[in-house]
């Protein structure tokens, strides 16, 4: 028969089970196996192998075809002098860098003007408003923002000329000095949503009593955000910069979309050169090492993370 | 529906209310302003920036449909499949993991769980010849085989912890009226979890719905692109026909729309459930 996990820990049975052999066991579980061979399959195939692969050949030079020998840690060192490389790393630093603060500062904003309100009604209204973006499918956030950049008849420099100012008009993503700045603000106004709810869930759990009796003791609304809102949210903040940090780290379809990278490599980042090395220049060796850099910096963000999360998501 | 008196602005909440509302307005101005740039034609669109302008050109909404709907219709094909999958896959290997003790079962479950700490950047190149010798490359093969091992590993454990929440007397009722394993799982279990496998799906249609990057290295046919990637195609065959471009994007929101409208709780838990594999 199988064995079924009962809650009280029984104790006859799964003493007689635990002490018969180890074949016996997994023959009489075996339908279980049976149940989990396709995920199981799936992942080793479409997961397990393609990690492990990307390890291996980082230390091979690699068409991703028959040419495929070994060169050690060369793609390693390669990339300590890889000028596209520096690049696109102080790029991301500092696009990473701006972005966490933007991501997390203005859904705080929103989330502290939300939870004001007394009206639960309109609270629940404007949150619903502020996730609503959310179902415009990501790649028309980055089409829309190239439109908003689009040197002739772009929505910021026919705003610029409404207000008077022609002469900052600008081609915003073709000018190297201005192309990380340009990307930086993509989706300005819009809440990151994930980000957004995480905050604001913290911030509504704090309980009422805490700022009711903030309140009659005199703390004003800067008080009150100062001493309270971000001390007991500390947890969602964290998380949130996290997730900034991830996604920022992985996800390369921004600039793909937006710019691929130029002009020049000006706006370089080190997924993208992985994109670039693997299908543009058939080098999935050097790819592959780029990726292990990356997964190494990702891995202790992971784990950060899945610290935090373990509390914060929980409401 | 709601009594309009409830939604009346109390004098506390005015200067929150007003912040709020200028938030809300530069939210959705470039949405509105690509809905009223949809209904112009490229002359009226140069004459004047701003404004909706008279007579509005439905005949972009056709024009743009039909280059779009066949993204749509293969993008909610794709996506559909995947999600149907991994809700059949993760159900049953989250059941298997929650309510049975058998050997190797915390070393199975790890290989679940690990995969959370590797990232899509680390496997993609060699994904991709992967799925290139397996024959897959442009074909919904690519896509679906990809978003369902994908989807698996979160999937798999919320459904895991979803049934370990469940209270064991309600299965062990169930055996007492003699149930099969089977009756078991269909009839008491999957019931029961519906609000989680509805998380699931949400979480799958979010992240399947938005991938640019694996359609764009394994799909080349322009018939067999999902959404994402045939936006992408549209967008520069369309380059400076802007009504027709922004009808084709208003077009293309309108089925995640549909879903969050009738179910924005499940949409909004399959967002934030997914944020734990990042």
């Amino acid at each position: 028969m199988l064995r079924r996990l009962a809650t009280s820990p029984s104790v006859g049975a799964s003493k007689r089970e635990s002490q018969s052999r180890l074949p016996i066991r997994v023959w009489r579980a075996k339908w279980l196996y049976v149940a989990l061979l396709i995920p199981v399959a799936m992942l080793l195939i479409f997961e397990w192998l393609p990690a492990f692969s990307a390890l291996y050949n980082s230390l091979y030079i690699w068409n991703g075809g028959k040419v495929h020998f070994y060169v050690g840690l060369e793609h390693y060192e390669r990339m300590l002098s890889d000028r596209t490389f520096r690049v696109a790393i102080t790029n991301l630093l500092g696009f990473v860098f701006f972005r966490v603060i933007m991501q997390t500062a203005l859904p705080f904003f929103a989330a502290e003007m939300i939870i004001n309100l007394r009206s639960a009604r309109w609270s629940y209204w404007w949150k619903i408003i502020f996730v609503f973006p959310m179902v415009v499918p990501t790649i028309l956030n980055y089409l829309i923002w190239r439109f908003i950049y689009n040197p002739q008849v772009g929505l910021l420099n026919e705003g610029l000329k409404l207000i008077g100012l022609d002469d900052y008009t600008h081609a915003w993503l073709g000018d190297p000095n201005t192309v990380m700045w340009a990307l930086a603000f993509v989706r300005f106004p819009w809440l990151p949503t994930l980000q957004f709810l995480i905050i604001l869930g913290g911030l509504q759990t704090i309980p009422q009593e805490v700022h009711e009796s903030a309140a009659i003791d005199g703390a004003g609304f800067w008080r009150r955000l100062f001493y309270i809102d971000i001390p007991m949210t500390k947890r969602q903040i964290t998380l949130a910069m996290i997730l900034t940090m991830l996604f920022m780290t992985q996800r390369f379809d921004l600039f793909l979309v937006m710019t691929d990278g130029g002009p020049g490599y000006s706006s370089m980042v080190p997924a993208l050169q992985l994109y670039q090395s693997a299908f543009h220049f058939l080098e999935f060796g050097y790819a592959s090492a780029i990726g292990v850099v990356l997964f190494v910096a990702m891995l202790a963000l992971t784990i950060i993370n899945l610290r935090v999360s373990a509390g914060a998501t929980s409401n | 529906m709601f009594k309009r008196k409830r939604l009346r602005i109390a004098n506390h909440d005015l200067p929150f209310q007003m912040v709020l509302v200028a938030f809300g307005i530069v939210t959705f101005f470039p949405l509105v302003l690509v809905v009223i740039t949809s209904l112009k034609s490229n002359t009226q669109f140069y004459h004047n920036f701003w404004l909706p302008e008279l007579p509005f050109q439905f005949g972009n909404y056709s024009s743009a449909f039909r280059i779009i709907w066949r993204y749509i219709v293969n993008s909610v094909l794709y996506s559909g499949s995947t999600i149907c999958l991994i809700a059949c896959i993760a159900s049953v290997a989250g059941y298997v993991f929650a309510r049975f003790h058998f050997p190797f079962k915390t070393a199975l479950f790890l290989g679940f769980i690990t995969l959370i700490m590797v990232p899509g950047v680390l496997t993609l190149a060699p994904r991709f010849v992967l799925v290139r010798d397996l024959g897959l490359v442009n074909t919904p093969g690519a896509l679906i085989s990809v978003w369902v091992s994908g989807g698996l590993v979160l999937s798999t454990w919320l459904m895991r912890s979803y049934f370990e929440s469940l209270p064991q007397e309600l299965f062990d009722a169930a055996y007492v009226d003699g149930a099969a394993e089977r009756q078991v799982f269909f009839y008491v279990s999957v019931p029961l979890a519906r609000p989680m496998i509805a998380t699931v799906a949400m979480t799958t249609l979010i992240s399947s719905w938005n991938d640019l990057i694996w359609p764009l290295v394994t799909i080349t046919d322009k018939d067999k692109m999902p959404l994402a990637m045939g936006l992408m195609q549209f967008s520069s065959d369309f380059e400076t026909d802007w009504g027709t471009l922004f009808a084709g994007y208003v077009i293309s929101s309108i089925p995640l729309l549909c879903v969050f409208a009738v179910a924005m709780r499940q949409f909004i838990s399959g967002l934030t459930s997914g944020s734990i594999k990042a």
